[in-house]
């Protein structure tokens, strides 16, 4: 774009603004909090009530004062307008929280400036009462296509010099103005609001309203109205009344809405710096200021993607060093530019666009630099695609879960989940589904990170048919049943997984099925319950190759078996004879809750119906039943369910908790001799405080992985994201099998790891797509490991030396000694237990068996530390456990 | 599932009991005045008589003195080292009974002392220092002829501008039996414990680390003599203070030293503490030379280490990170009333409901007036809104999002006295948390070194096994007992002037203070 240009809209805007007095203070309108985000994108358009799960379920990351949702892609006769009229006409909703409002904006802003090929309002439930979540009256809303007339843009290009522009550009640009020159009026410069636009764009809607999002769906009646992308938002504002949802999100720049998850540092700065621009918020909320901040960089500045989302989160330290030159050179001249302008603070962005000369949507996730908050992307492949980004991945779960109910070629599971590393070299903090259409005219999804590099997905691609029940000849039935019956009779459930676990790239998913459910079938002999779960689990938690076939239905369908066999068990409300280990208890029964009788050792909680968090949730339900004396337990199809294992207090040695299904934050957060084991992935702020015992989690943790933690011994199969074991004392020992997106064990401080103290070891390997164990690229690719670290130490499994000093900041590399080998052997030894990850895949390297001490590197704290064996008996006097009154 | 039988009860219902709490027997402390003498012979005076070589010793400065500064022990020859704490100075000249004058052989003099005149500083002078000392000695107020200032300090801002309208004559007379000084803690309402405390204010966080395990064990029994509370601060929960659970607040701090699930299932109260008013934004520090074996034990980490605690909660960066985070510890302690500790932003008041709707009971905002020696002065009272101004806003707008009766709203950060207590109730506060003034009462004498293991001269603030013996917990318990007295004391007088029955009526009625800036009303009484 020349710079004319760019000065010229800069100009006209600066205006626009004299004209109507806009106010230059800058200030905001309320403090809000980190709130819930989903975003989905279909390669088929689907209904709006799929947002409404995820965003029922995100309710504890808002408070009901403030829901909004965003669409970008319809089909044109649902909206009653023809396919040219759709791709061509601006899309303009309009909220009048007046009603009389109405006449007066047509007449001023839409009758002389526009040709209007339709307008509707919106329909709506009649008694906004009756829709459950709403807190005051939505607003009506109308919806307006609209085209600027031929003569008035002329006019507006010749008044404002913008004949160089593109003309469809400076339509652009007259809709965003008219839509600025509305809200001004009739919204920010009034003490009494009365209307304001929602959105303005191509084929793209914005509701909002206060209360919870997905009221949305049930006021506006839009669950079937069907679009590509979908986004949704809980907000939290702290400001109790709230009595018109403005301030929600939402926010909208021409052909984009913006989600914002998180609170910025510098809004004051952001706000400067875009005045300085000649862009004047009118919502005072930093999502607003986002949304502007993005369509300046993208609509005025004409920059790719790429620059926009390095301007928003600029690349830093080790990352920036490790781009290649000529990168650097755009990129510090970006940072020297436009730092001002970048987000301070936690943020993470999701924002459906509609890139409309280019016939092309995107959904993309922006998390910032230091990645303070949660994101999690997902992606779906298939003859129907779906990707996803979330706040949290019991929100992933929920949408496919749902899409799934009516479309069985969507598979609950997702091929991939992965988090994004801000401000990186490697994948530079963004990921952005594209979707358009193929040779064939058929839409499809692709998805690229930051640097457009596309994301490799798993090779596998053999869908199994749901909508179909499994047949089989009567032979190969007969075979499948003998085959896992006589396994059951000797009863070792690692032979019998072995077994499957070898044949299963050769079986079809019918076979698979069918053996399956033969397993769920043992487990009706109350005796054969237990060997049964073990199967079914190693099933589900090892990585093994499935052949051509898709490696998340595989999951799917023994997820489906687990809950099966899970549900088969006998009810804690119904009386009967019986003389199995297990009992199931679920929301309905859970008052049953009694003492375990006769040979029941295992409480099994079906924790779909618990409320995440209060008296009525599972991890309350599971305190009770452990003070009556039940010890085992199993909670499965949990849907997002907080605090899981906490709450037991001290001397847990003796429990069991095996958790399967999404589970939620806070998990194992105080455990103090306990055992967990999380079945798949687990969430944010998982371990922290824990005192003892031991925590297994087959798949990825979130955020904050045990902060605090004093100690336990834990074990990672997958990656850790941000900040994991941030200040850490005493002696929690962690192998993590993955990487960690930044600042592994700041502010580490658990002593002497050869005298009781604690240490990390970190592998840096992954399965790939055929099971096969394979080390990353870089075991550590952040640029901070062990900063500020006081004690304990860190094994990183890097034959390759690719984590250099200026990765560590308060630590220094030291020898690995064979004292340290047989230190962290048992650990390792017990990680191969776990996960089927053998020391001998672990030491070699380039198919080369190695020494321990050439594979692994050893980082301790640089601060020459005193350790607690310095302790004497006065100190055990000193805090003895006699009360002393002198 | 319809063939079930479901049971009305609720889970809570059907529990044994409703908390993993593992019982020690509570130890009674009583709370009845016994005088506790300074620790040190020759206490800090304001005024030094000297004796010289012209005594006679005929007695007469002891037949005038009414302060029993001048004692010949039975049996001695020459008359002891005058007790100069208890001389009132020149002032008895008025009464006749002035020594000095008296002396039949010129050999008295009396001059003000020059270590009082170093004592102190504006916020604390040497008048409120030596008067908390005379409570904690006494129980009571200390008598109105030595004329200690303990009402108010000198700095020039704060409360030390804000002054009571007191009525010429109570509007009613009630007798100081009959009014009530408890406040309540818990008014959401939730089926957790309605807690109250007998006098409006509790002593706040001092970990272990940051004062002596003394120094908190006198803390804590002298708020079970009270039913009132202490806080663990953050750095473990010593087992010498199970005795006195069910007076201790735990807190979850930001660097969640010493937190266990078994510590925050022991305690009635649990405080987060997001930031301290003395040093906002910057986390808590405890410097290497207080981090002691003992120390390092509790808190689990390598001795002499400076322990750093961030800012923010690693796992809380918004108002729904906070519920979550609330969540988590009411689940693991169910009988547990929450409190927030927040500094005072300029959007305090955004804070405050933000923690009300997240589901804290206790709103408690900390001024920039306060911290100890070992908070950094280039943070105190720079950093974050003044306390009297954030205690009327938060307090307002708390009414207006019409919570304010659900929510107990505490202030803290430079409490000194019983005025100070009252000043900021009046502003809108529901109670306070004390500090300082609780280790003045100890014998500190604001010197400031708190940050420093071996630098506390008095044993308060310190480590060292050593220096912590120099006091007892008998002795420092009682001192507080009777610092609690004085000012109960002193705050009952102020509601009979007012003819409150309770300290409750007093909550908010700005319309009975005073800013010296802004009066003419020079005639204002203290």
């Amino acid at each position: 774009m020349n710079e004319k240009i760019i000065k010229q809209l800069a100009y006209s805007r600066k205006q626009l603004a004299e004209k109507l007095n806009h106010s230059s203070d800058i200030r905001k309108e309320a403090e809000e909090g980190g709130c819930g985000v989903v975003g989905f994108c279909c390669s088929e358009p689907v209904p709006g009530k799929h947002i409404y799960e995820p965003s029922r379920q995100m309710h504890n990351r808002g408070n009901g004062k403030g829901g909004g949702i965003a669409a970008v892609g319809f089909v044109p006769e649902q909206l009653g307008v023809s396919r040219e009229v759709l791709d061509n006409h601006y899309m303009l909703h309009v909220a009048f929280l007046d009603d009389k409002a109405q006449p007066e904006i047509e007449k001023q802003f839409i009758t002389p400036n526009f040709d209007v090929a339709k307008s509707t309002m919106l329909d709506k439930v009649d008694d906004w009462k009756t829709v459950p979540g709403l807190e005051v009256k939505p607003p009506d809303v109308c919806r307006y296509f609209v085209r600027v007339k031929p003569k008035v843009l002329d006019a507006f290009i010749a008044k404002n010099n913008l004949q160089a522009l593109d003309r469809s550009e400076a339509e652009d640009e007259f809709i965003n103005q008219n839509s600025f020159s509305l809200n001004q009026k009739y919204y920010a410069s009034l003490g009494e609001k009365r209307a304001f636009v929602l959105s303005h764009g191509h084929n793209i809607m914005i509701l909002k309203v206060v209360g919870f999002a997905e009221a949305i769906v049930k006021y506006y009646k839009i669950e079937d109205l069907c679009a590509y992308e979908w986004i949704a938002h809980q907000r939290f504002p702290t400001k109790g009344r709230v009595w018109h949802p403005g301030g929600a999100h939402p926010f909208a720049a021409i052909d984009m809405a913006l989600v914002h998850n998180g609170d910025f540092a510098n809004y004051h700065s952001v706000t400067e710096y875009l005045k300085q621009r000649n862009i004047y918020p009118q919502f005072l909320t930093d999502t607003e200021v986002s949304a502007l901040l993005f369509d300046l960089l993208s609509r005025t500045y004409h920059y790719p993607l790429e620059y926009i989302i390095e301007a928003l989160a600029p690349t830093t330290e080790l990352d920036f060093d490790r781009l290649d030159e000529e990168k650097q050179k755009i990129y510090r001249d970006i940072q020297a530019t436009h730092i001002h302008g970048s987000p301070d603070g936690p943020w993470f962005f999701i924002i459906a666009r509609n890139i409309a000369r280019e016939r092309k949507f995107q959904l993309m996730g922006i998390t910032d630099t230091a990645m303070l908050r949660p994101q999690v992307f997902a992606f779906c492949d298939g003859e129907v695609q779906v990707g996803l980004i979330c706040s949290e991945k019991q929100a992933i779960d929920a949408t496919l879960h749902s899409l799934s109910k009516d479309d069985k070629r969507i598979c609950p599971v997702a091929d991939k989940y992965w988090n994004a590393r801000g401000g990186s070299y490697n994948d530079g903090g963004s990921f952005i589904f594209n979707l358009e259409k193929d040779s064939a005219g058929k839409m499809r999804i692709s998805c690229t990170d930051k640097f457009g590099r596309a994301v490799p997905m798993p090779t596998a691609a053999e869908p199994c048919d749901f909508s179909q029940e499994p047949s089989l000849s009567s032979e190969d039935e007969e075979e499948i049943q003998t085959l896992i019956g006589e396994r059951f009779v000797s009863g070792n459930g690692m032979a019998i997984f072995e077994m499957i676990r070898d044949v299963v790239h050769e079986w079809t998913f019918d076979e698979f099925r069918f053996a399956c459910r033969q397993i769920v079938n043992q487990a009706k002999d109350p005796h054969k319950a237990t060997l049964a779960i073990e199967v079914l689990t190693l099933l589900n938690d090892r990585r093994y190759s499935t052949g051509s076939k898709k490696r998340s239905h595989i999951l799917h369908i023994v997820r489906g078996e687990l809950n099966l066999l899970f549900w088969n068990i006998p009810n804690i409300g119904v009386k009967n004879s019986y003389d199995g280990n297990h009992r199931l208890i679920d929301f309905e029964t859970r008052g049953n809750l009694r003492e375990p009788q006769a040979n029941e050792t295992t409480l099994v909680i079906d924790a779909a119906n618990f409320a995440p968090e209060g008296d009525d949730c599972d991890a309350a339900l599971l305190v009770d039943a452990y003070i009556k004396g039940w010890r085992r337990f199993i909670s499965f199809n949990c849907i997002g369910q907080r605090f899981i294992g906490c709450g037991l207090g001290p001397d847990t040695d003796d429990v069991t908790i095996d958790v399967y299904g999404s589970s939620g934050d806070y998990l194992a957060s105080g455990i103090d001799g306990l055992t967990i084991n999380v079945h798949g992935n687990a969430q944010d702020q998982v371990g922290q405080i824990t005192k003892r015992g031991k925590l297994v989690i087959h798949g990825d943790v979130g955020q904050t992985f045990m902060y605090g933690a004093k100690g336990a011994s834990v074990y990672v199969l997958g990656n850790a994201a941000g900040r994991p074991l941030i200040n850490s004392v005493g002696r929690p020992k962690v192998v993590i099998n993955g990487t960690c997106l930044d600042f592994l064990a700041e502010s580490f401080m658990a002593g002497d790891p050869h005298n009781g103290g604690g240490f990390v070891i970190l592998n840096g390997v992954k399965f790939d797509d055929e099971g096969k164990l394979v080390a990353l690229q870089q075991p550590y690719p952040g640029s901070n490991i062990f900063s500020l670290a006081s004690g304990g130490a860190i094994f990183v499994r890097d034959p390759n030396k690719t984590l250099v000093d200026q990765q560590l900041n308060g630590g220094f590399f030291a020898k690995v000694t064979d004292e340290d080998w047989e230190l962290i052997l048992p650990y390792l030894k017990e990680n191969e237990q776990l996960f089927g990850i053998t020391i001998e895949q672990l030491l070699t390297v380039n198919n080369e068996r190695c020494e321990p001490t050439e594979v692994y590197r050893k980082v301790v704290p640089a601060i020459a530390a005193k350790v607690v064996s310095e302790e004497t008996d006065d100190v055990e006097a000193e805090l003895s456990e006699e009360p002393i009154v002198k | 599932m319809a063939s079930f039988s479901v049971p009305e009860k609720t889970i809570k219902d059907i529990l044994p009991e409703n908390t993993l709490k593992t019982i020690v027997p509570q130890e009674e402390v009583t709370r009845a005045v016994k005088t506790a003498p300074s620790r040190y012979r020759n206490e800090i005076a304001k005024f030094i008589v000297h004796r010289n070589l012209n005594c006679k010793r005929c007695g007469k400065c002891a037949e005038v003195c009414q302060y029993g500064v001048h004692v010949l022990k039975p049996g001695y020859k020459y008359f002891a080292e005058p007790k100069n704490h208890l001389c009132i100075g020149p002032s008895c000249e008025k009464t006749g009974n002035f020594c000095v004058a008296k002396c039949p052989n010129g050999a008295l003099q009396l001059k003000e002392n020059p270590l009082f005149k170093a004592l102190g500083d504006y916020r604390w002078p040497g008048d409120l220092i030596l008067a908390t000392w005379k409570m904690a000695e006494t129980g009571d107020v200390p008598p109105a002829e030595y004329g200690y200032e303990y009402n108010c300090g000198n700095s020039g801002g704060g409360f030390d501008r804000l002054r009571f309208k007191f009525p010429d004559k109570p509007p009613v007379k009630i007798d100081a039996d009959k009014i009530d000084t408890s406040i309540s803690l818990n008014k959401r309402g939730d089926g957790r414990p309605e807690i109250k405390i007998d006098v409006p204010w509790y002593g706040g966080g001092m970990s272990f680390g940051s004062v002596s395990n003394v120094t908190q064990l006198s803390k804590a029994r002298a708020a079970k003599a009270w039913n009132t509370f202490t806080c663990t601060g953050e750095g473990g929960y010593m087992e010498r203070m199970r005795p006195y659970d069910d007076h201790v607040i735990t807190q979850v701090a930001t660097g969640l030293f010493g937190v266990r699930e078994e510590t925050i299932q022991r305690v009635p109260i649990v405080e987060f503490k997001y930031a301290q008013g003395a040093k906002p934004g910057l986390g808590g520090h405890l410097l290497g030379d207080k981090n002691t074996p003992a120390v390092a034990k509790m808190r689990e980490a390598v001795v002499g280490i400076s322990l750093f605690s961030p800012f923010p909660f690693h796992s809380v960066y918004s108002i729904e990170d906070h519920q979550k985070h609330l969540d988590w510890i009411k689940h693991i302690n169910r009988r547990a009333l929450i409190s927030t500790k927040v500094s005072t932003p300029t959007d305090v008041d955004m804070v405050a409901v933000g923690s009300y709707s997240a589901g804290t009971h206790i709103v408690h905002i900390d001024g920039g007036y306060g911290g100890t020696g070992a908070a950094p002065d280039i943070a105190k009272k720079n950093i974050a809104m003044p306390i009297e101004y954030a205690i009327g806003r938060v307090h307002k707008f708390l009414a207006d999002e019409g919570v304010r009766d659900k929510v107990t709203l505490i202030a803290s950060g430079g409490i000194r006295s019983a005025h100070d207590v009252a000043k900021a109730i009046a502003l809108g506060a529901d109670g306070v948390v004390i500090g300082t003034v609780e280790l003045v009462a100890l014998g500190c004498v604001r010197c400031s070194r708190c940050e420093s293991g071996r630098g506390c001269p008095r044993g308060i603030a310190t480590t060292d096994p050593e220096l912590a013996a120099k006091m007892n917990i008998e002795w420092g318990t009682q001192r507080i007992i009777n610092l609690y007295n004085a000012w109960r004391k002193v705050l009952v007088g102020i509601l009979q002037r007012f003819g409150m029955k309770s300290v409750t009526e007093l909550r908010g009625r700005t319309d009975l203070l005073m800013h010296l800036d802004y009066t003419n009303d020079v005639g204002a009484k203290k």
